[in-house]
This record gives structure tokens, C-alpha cells and sequence, in this order.
């Protein structure tokens, strides 16, 4: 009970110091007033305290079962296993908006308090805006869909969780997404901050380099982790079945993958200036347009959005940053860097600049396929896209990506000479030489992204030959690029293992008696019999089966409790070439057992390239900050424009 | 050659390449999207996807590889006939989005059906 309190008073100290920060700072920037600049970053740092410490709280009262308050009781129960009680802080509605504003408040502090040599001005405005989204998530905190609500009866017992839901990838794939997202506030406010400043020099983006990185990471983490899960969990045989919640939470990685590179054209040569901003501005209106969908609930999905009274507050917020950034890019647009760009198309910033341009025709063709529904439902019948579609219309794209980041690392910036061309000869013959063969068996566009991926991949190994043979110390020095390579890894096998099981994946339904087998594509298994076990609150049944040496056990529980719900646990043997999936349908009163078995090939591709991506990642930035620290510590004077 | 017209023809080839592909797929992989009582009333030609709530009249067989229930909404029903493993959550009382075509003998015969998968931590909201 008292925790409620506590906590709801907690967030609503947050929201008038959040408040109090953003007119201030908005105000202290406007007007220059170094003082008035202070007091509104630490009315941040408050803002911020405050929503740390009703996370706490929340917490406190899940891990203590205070059936007071509505959330508990809603999202756990006694039996729900601790580690679950836990999770239910990012599992539900309010929960997840606290934790979204919990990580919004500790890197915004992280990234103002070492933002001193940006500049007072663009300080200020940074601090304005990142308080501004910090008040409004606050507000709706607070007045709008709060987990502090009590209930007028204390009930014995709450409503427990969905057994769906009760699993290990419950524990770390929302975090995981919901920090990505969260963290993209921050290049986003530093940008239109030195927008406002009318500072359009590259010092933003090497300031909030770590935090994109760090959102992009995070992102990408979370994708590969809601793909595991789904595949590993769910039991349908696949990882990815363009959903909307799926859609929404691709945009901004793509955009956040398009801006990684464009960034480096204008830190490495000043170019690009007016396209990095509205990169950043389009990745960060992308999370905040997926927040409305998933919120709201406006377009058809399978997962059955929390419908509830935050989706207009999100459309008005997404709304004000569609006006706010629109007026800022074509009032300043002109301010930004409007020097010609002397390179050819063939050299590297081509390259990114071409990536880019392929990246935002991802983003179209899903944002289409996710809001068709919307579009159409507005002119008449609703119509929604099929996988296909995505397949046909994004496939292509995906397939020339792969090719540039096979051509591109090789390309020099501003031209490319004879050298680079003779450079190019490894990669291609690589493509050529794994492609040739696939196309034989039919796999089409299929064998020419592993073939196109390969040559990525022959791509990153001479860069690394070369710099062996010439100096291995530059591997060290410049880790940030060859770490990037090792990222670039990873993505192809990523590539490699989604265009194998996507060309390749077999499936069979069949009804089996004991001691019948079946083959698919190649492997045989046989099924040698059933056994019932009957548990606490559900009947599990088990099917034996036998692959080579493996004995695999599909099986699927029956929840009385809640109406008969099942739950299929899907049983999976990893072969080096493919997984055997078999999922268990159901045991007939006859003793046969009727299965689905899926054979996907190199789907364990898929998850080994994300740990490499993330190691690369790792690798190319531990201990990068000196420089960043150096000149931070220098604090060079910035004289401002008037 | 100007800056503009260098970057702005790749762009705009890009940029002509994409309408296209979304032109093309989207050809042959739209569906309606319709309720029950939308698919009664208007009967729109080729594969739909139907949303409505499982009634209580589920029939499986194969050991649950075939099934055979009633979809419905507020005003209407539908006989659904699908064969393929169900999805985990799949009973009476739930949501299915069911994509398929309704077939001369008067049953919608369902190639894919989804069901509304809790995105939700609860499993329903308390009330007093």
C-alpha cells in the first residue's frame, strides 16, 4: 500500500522537475545564462533520481507480492518462480514505459554530464529536449496508465502469468529492445540541440557516437534475441513472421544501421551534414511510430496489443516530433554544411551513400507492408500484406546491401584507382565460386546472397591479410575500423543462415504409430512411443523419438486452469548443416502420435553471426574513448554563433 | 555536372527501383482483412484473412492435425475446416485470424491460422 504511494509520489516529483528542466533549459540556451544552464541539468539528474527510484519501488512491491497495487496482481501470482516476479517489471504496460523512462533518465544523464565541450548552447538545448521526451514519458506515467494504481480490496493472490510467457527469453529480450529504443533518445536530442545551436559540425555526432553504437547494439541484440525466442519457444519452425511488432522494431535498426555509416562520411570528410541529421530524425520518429502501433493497437496483429489509453497521448507525441524536427530540418537546413560533394559515385562515401539509399528502401517497403492495413482500411476493406511480399519486395534490396559491403570496404574515399579494382578480383571469385553451385539446386535469389554474403566475407579477410602482412599493430590502433569488419562478419553469417533456412527449410505433418518412421530431407526419425505425466497445474504429453543417436521428446502441456490452454515444447537437434524441429501435435487414443517435423538448414548460422556482430562491436570500441576523453578534457573553447 | 544531378540520379534510380518492387509484390500478396460478418456481407473474391473468436464447438482429429470449428463475431458465423499443427493458445473463447478462401461446399478452408498471442504478462485484467 504505502509503496503506491510512495512510488506514484515519486513520479510525480519526476514530472515537475522533468518539466521544471525543459522550460528552463530551453530558456538558459536561448538566452545563454550559464547558471540557469546548470540548475536545468541537474533538475535532469533529479528528474531522472525520481524515476530510478519509483522503478525501485515497483520492484520492491513485485518482489514482495504487494497485492495492493493493480500491476502486481495483474502480471504475477504466489507460484510465478522469482526470477519471472522480477521481470514483471518490464512485462507489462506501465512497467515497460517505467523501464523505458528509467534507461532514457540514466543515459541522459550519462551523455549530459559529459557534454561539456560541446558548449553551453547546445548543452542546454540537449538538456531541454531529452527533459521534454523525459516529462511527457513521465506524464503519461503519472496521470495516464500509472503501475502505482491500488486497489480499493486487497486480493490473496494476483492473476499469475500467461505460460506462454513463463521462460528464460521472457527475462532478457524486452530489456534488451526496450533499452535499444530508448537509448536513440540520445542522438536524436543532441541533434536537433546543435540543429537549435545552428553547430552543425561533426562534434554531435562523435559526442553520441557511444550511444548510437549502443542503441544500434542493443537493437540488434534484441531482434536475434526475439528471433531465438521465437524460435526456440513459440514452435512454428520459424524466427520471423513480419508482424507489425516485428516491422517496428526493424525500422529503426535499419535506420540506425544507415545513419552508423553515413555518420563516418561526415567525421572522416565533412560531408553529409544535412543527411545525418535527418537520419537521426528519422530513426528516432521510426521508435517513436512503432511505440504508437504496439501501443494503440491500429493495425491487425497477431499479438493482441494492450489496448489501452495511452495510444493517443503517443500519437500526439509523435505528432509534436514530426512538427518539431520537420520545422528545425527546413528552418536550419540551409545553416548545415551546403558544400558540394566533390567524390565520384565510385569511392567509398559513394558506397555509403548507396548502402544508405538501400537501407531507407527497406524501411519504405516495410513501413508499407505495416501500415497498408491502416491506409486501406481508411479508403474501404482493410487488406493486409503476406510474407511474401517482404520476401519479393525486400529480398532484392537486401541482396545489393550485401554486395556493397562486399565492393564497398574495399573502395578508398573521394576515387577509386586500378588498385581497387584488382582488390575486388578475391571477393567476386568467392561469390562466383559458392553461388555457381547453389543455383544448381534451385535456390534462386537464395544462392545469390550466400554467394554475395561469401564475397563480404573474402572481403573482410584480405583487409585483414593485408594489414597482417604489413603491420599487424594497426589490428590495435585502428580497432574501431577492423572491429567494424568483424561486425560486418557476423551480419553475413547472420545473412547466410536466414537465406539457407528461408530457401531451404522442408517441412512434413505426419501421423505416426509406434516404431514408424520418417524422412525428411535426408534424416530419418523414429517415434517409439508416448508417456503422460501429470504435474501441479498442467498434463504433459511426451513423444519419444529417436535420431541417430539422439532420443528427441516433443511434447505439449495441457493447462486446465485456463481452459485447456496447451503449450508445445519443441524438441531441436542441431546438426552442423541443420536443425531437426519436430513439434508434437498430439497423441491419439490409438497410441500414434501426430508431429510436425522441419528441417532448417543453418539456422544455428543465424545466432553465431549475432554473437560475432556483438563481439565485433565490443572489440573495435574497449578503450576508444581516450581520444574522446582527451579532447573533452582540453575543453576547447567554442565561440558561438550569435 | 553539379552535385545535385551526380547524387540525384542514383537516388532516383534507387528510389524508382523500390516503388517498383513494392508495386510488384504487393500485386500478388494482398488480402482483405475482414470480420465475420464483413467476409458474410461482402464476399470478396480470392484468399482473405477472417478474424473472429473460436466457438465451442472444436473438432480435432489426426491427433490434432486437422480441425474443424465454428469462427464467429457479434452477428455471424463460419464454419472453419484447417489441418496443420494449431497454435499453443488455440481453444474456444480466443481470437484466430484464419487465411484461406471460403469454399463452394459453404466451409472456409483455412491455410494458415493464427491466433492472438498474449503480448501481455497477464492473463486478464483484474476487475473487483
Amino acid at each position: 500500500m504505502i509503496l503506491g504511494y510512495l512510488g506514484a509520489g515519486a513520479l510525480l516529483a519526476g514530472l515537475v522537475l522533468g518539466g521544471f528542466s525543459a522550460l528552463l533549459s530551453f530558456f538558459a540556451g536561448w538566452r545563454q545564462a550559464d547558471v540557469f544552464i546548470q540548475v536545468g541539468r541537474r533538475a535532469f539528474y533529479a528528474a531522472a533520481a525520481m524515476t530510478a527510484i519509483a522503478a525501485v519501488l515497483l520492484e520492491v512491491a513485485l518482489l514482495t507480492h504487494d497485492f495492493a497495487l493493480a500491476y502486481v496482481v495483474e502480471h504475477t501470482d504466489l507460484a510465478t518462480p522469482m526470477a519471472l516476479v522480477a521481470a514483471g517489471f518490464y512485462g507489462g504496460q506501465e512497467g515497460s514505459l517505467l523501464y523505458w523512462t528509467l534507461i532514457l533518465g540514466a543515459l541522459g544523464t550519462a551523455s549530459l554530464v559529459t557534454a561539456a565541450s560541446l558548449g553551453g548552447r547546445v548543452l542546454a538545448y540537449a538538456t531541454g529536449i531529452l527533459a521534454s521526451i523525459l516529462t511527457f514519458f513521465l506524464f503519461v506515467l503519472a496521470v495516464v496508465a500509472s503501475p502505482f494504481d491500488l486497489l480499493t480490496i486487497t486480493p490473496p493472490d494476483g492473476l499469475g502469468l500467461n505460460p506462454v510467457l513463463r521462460d528464460g527469453g521472457m527475462l532478457i529480450h524486452p530489456p534488451v529492445v526496450l533499452a535499444g529504443f530508448a537509448a536513440f533518445a540520445i542522438p536524436f536530442a543532441f541533434a536537433c540541440a546543435a540543429l537549435m545551436a545552428g553547430r552543425t559540425d561533426a562534434a554531435w555526432i562523435r559526442h553520441t557516437r557511444r550511444f548510437a553504437l549502443l542503441a544500434w547494439s542493443l537493437q540488434s541484440a534484441g531482434l536475434l534475441l526475439g528471433m531465438w525466442w521465437a524460435y526456440h519457444v513459440l514452435g512454428w519452425g520459424g524466427y520471423w513472421s513480419w508482424d507489425p511488432v516485428e516491422n517496428v522494431a526493424l525500422m529503426p535498426w535499419l535506420a540506425t544501421t544507415a545513419y552508423l555509416h553515413s555518420s563516418q562520411v561526415q567525421e572522416k570528410r565533412g560531408r553529409l551534414g544535412n543527411w545525418n541529421f535527418g537520419l537521426v530524425i528519422l530513426a528516432f520518429l521510426l521508435v517513436v511510430l512503432g511505440t504508437f502501433i504496439v501501443r494503440s493497437g491500429v493495425v491487425p496483429s497477431v499479438h493482441t496489443f494492450a489496448i489501452s489509453a495511452i495510444g493517443p497521448w503517443f500519437l500526439g507525441f509523435l505528432a509534436t516530433c514530426v512538427v518539431f524536427s520537420g520545422a528545425l530540418l527546413a528552418l536550419r537546413i540551409g545553416v548545415a554544411e551546403s558544400r558540394p560533394a566533390e567524390a565520384p559515385l565510385v569511392s567509398r562515401e559513394g558506397a555509403f551513400m548507396l548502402q544508405n539509399l538501400l537501407l531507407l528502401g527497406v524501411i519504405a517497403v516495410v513501413l508499407w507492408g505495416t501500415i497498408l492495413p491502416l491506409v486501406s482500411g481508411m479508403l474501404g476493406t482493410e487488406r493486409v500484406v503476406d510474407a511474401p511480399y517482404y520476401q519479393r519486395a525486400a529480398g532484392p534490396i537486401f541482396v545489393f546491401a550485401l554486395a556493397l559491403m562486399a565492393v564497398g570496404p574495399l573502395l578508398p574515399w573521394r576515387r577509386a584507382g586500378n588498385a581497387t579494382w584488382r582488390a575486388l578480383r578475391w571477393p567476386i571469385a568467392t561469390a562466383a565460386a559458392v553461388a555457381a553451385p547453389l543455383l544448381a539446386t534451385g535456390w534462386g535469389w537464395g544462392a545469390i546472397a550466400i554467394g554475395v554474403a561469401s564475397g563480404g566475407v573474402a572481403t573482410v579477410v584480405t583487409e585483414y591479410a593485408r594489414a597482417v602482412r604489413r603491420k599487424p599493430s594497426v589490428l590495435v590502433i585502428k580497432r574501431r575500423r577492423y572491429g567494424a569488419y568483424l561486425a560486418h562478419v557476423g551480419l553475413l553469417v547472420v545473412a547466410v543462415g536466414i537465406a539457407a533456412s528461408q530457401f531451404g527449410q522442408q517441412e512434413k505433418d505426419v501421423t505416426l504409430q509406434r516404431g514408424e518412421s520418417v524422412t525428411v530431407a535426408g534424416y530419418t526419425l523414429t517415434y517409439t512411443g508416448s508417456e503422460q505425466q501429470q504435474l501441479a497445474d498442467h498434463t504433459e504429453y511426451i513423444a519419444a523419438m529417436r535420431f541417430g543417436d539422439t532420443a528427441l521428446a516433443p511434447s505439449r502441456a495441457t493447462y486446465a486452469g485456463l481452459g485447456g490452454q496447451a503449450l508445445t515444447h519443441v524438441a531441436i537437434s542441431t546438426t552442423p548443416l541443420a536443425d531437426v524441429y519436430v513439434v508434437l501435435a498430439g497423441t491419439n487414443p490409438d497410441g500414434s502420435a501426430s508431429l510436425r517435423v522441419l528441417v532448417n538448414p543453418l539456422v544455428t548460422w543465424i545466432w553465431a553471426g549475432g554473437v560475432i556482430l556483438i563481439l565485433g562491436v565490443v572489440l573495435g570500441n574497449v578503450g576508444e574513448r581516450e581520444m574522446a576523453g582527451e579532447l573533452a578534457r582540453r575543453r576547447i573553447p567554442i565561440t558561438l554563433p550569435a | 555536372m553539379s552535385a545535385l544531378v551526380r547524387w540525384g540520379i542514383p537516388a532516383a534510380v534507387v528510389a524508382v527501383c523500390v516503388g517498383y518492387l513494392i508495386y510488384s509484390a504487393s500485386g500478388g500478396s494482398t488480402v482483405y482483412y475482414v470480420t465475420v460478418s464483413q467476409l458474410r456481407s461482402q464476399s470478396p473474391a480470392g484468399d482473405v484473412r477472417v478474424a473472429g473468436v473460436v466457438a465451442n464447438d472444436v473438432q480435432k482429429s489426426e491427433g490434432g492435425l486437422h480441425v474443424t470449428f465454428t469462427e464467429k463475431d457479434g452477428t455471424d458465423t463460419l464454419p472453419v475446416e484447417y489441418t496443420g499443427t494449431l497454435p499453443d493458445i488455440f481453444q474456444p473463447g480466443i481470437t484466430v485470424v484464419a487465411e484461406g478462401r471460403l469454399g463452394k461446399d459453404g466451409v472456409f478452408h483455412a491455410q494458415t491460422l493464427l491466433a492472438k498471442c498474449p503480448s501481455r504478462f497477464s492473463t486478464k485484467p483484474y476487475t473487483q
